[in-house]
């Protein structure tokens, strides 16, 4: 039996648009550490991913794929957008 | 300055005007409709869908940023989501102020902000499942 990680967490990936489509679902909770960054995480998911049009946010802010989550619980995948 | 946003799955009803006091002098209104051809192919409609919390916190960092730069009253934002028919509206903004310079670049201003970087989506079909 492994050990326990104390700095387990855990985050809520949620793609939106086309990226739900991609990734084939709407929400997941996702176990990782407060020093994983974005672009590991998606990357455990989705290994085919193509970040170079998709944006990252993080509890609701713009973040950048390579900055480690820290204490944030969602990190929301954000494709081009297009309101209006 | 004041800031309502609302988002709506159901077909947007302009609600009356509340005025917040006796000095605005122009009331402008924009609705952006559906439009039939959408990059050159005929659609019977457009599927609109948000990130709401951060839509939300977005927009409002816009529209008073905006505020700053084209001094208005009052700003009113409503954005439907879901299923929107050809011919209906998508968004309806309404803009208050004392004058309407400040009224036509502010609501010219917001159109553009909404398209930059606001979690909002639309496509030509609703999403798989």
């Amino acid at each position: 039996m492994l050990p326990s990680n104390p700095h387990r967490v855990e985050i809520t990936v949620i793609p939106f648009a086309q990226a739900r489509d991609t990734f084939g679902f709407a929400s997941r909770a996702v176990p990782c550490t407060p020093d994983d960054t974005p672009r590991q995480i998606v990357s455990r998911l989705w290994p085919a991913v193509e970040f170079a049009h998709l944006r990252v946010a993080l509890d609701l802010e713009y973040a950048t794929w390579d900055t480690p989550i820290g204490a944030a619980r969602e990190l929301a995948i954000i494709p081009p957008v297009s309101g209006g | 300055m004041e800031i309502e946003i609302r988002f709506t799955s159901e077909p947007i009803v302009i609600p009356p005007v509340a005025w917040p006091s006796r000095e605005i002098g122009a009331v402008l209104e924009f609705q952006g409709l559906v439009r039939e051809l959408e990059h050159g192919s005929a659609v019977p409609g457009l599927f609109y869908e948000a990130y709401e919390p951060m839509a939300r916190k977005i927009l409002h960092a816009h529209l008073a940023e905006l505020g700053a730069l084209h001094p208005i009253a009052a700003v009113l934002f409503i954005h439907r989501l879901g299923w929107v028919p050809v011919g209906e509206a998508s968004l309806f903004i309404r803009v208050l102020s004392a004058h309407r310079g400040e009224a036509l670049d502010y609501l010219a201003a917001s159109v553009n902000r909404l398209k930059q970087d606001v979690p909002i989506w639309k496509r030509a079909a609703p999403p798989a499942g």
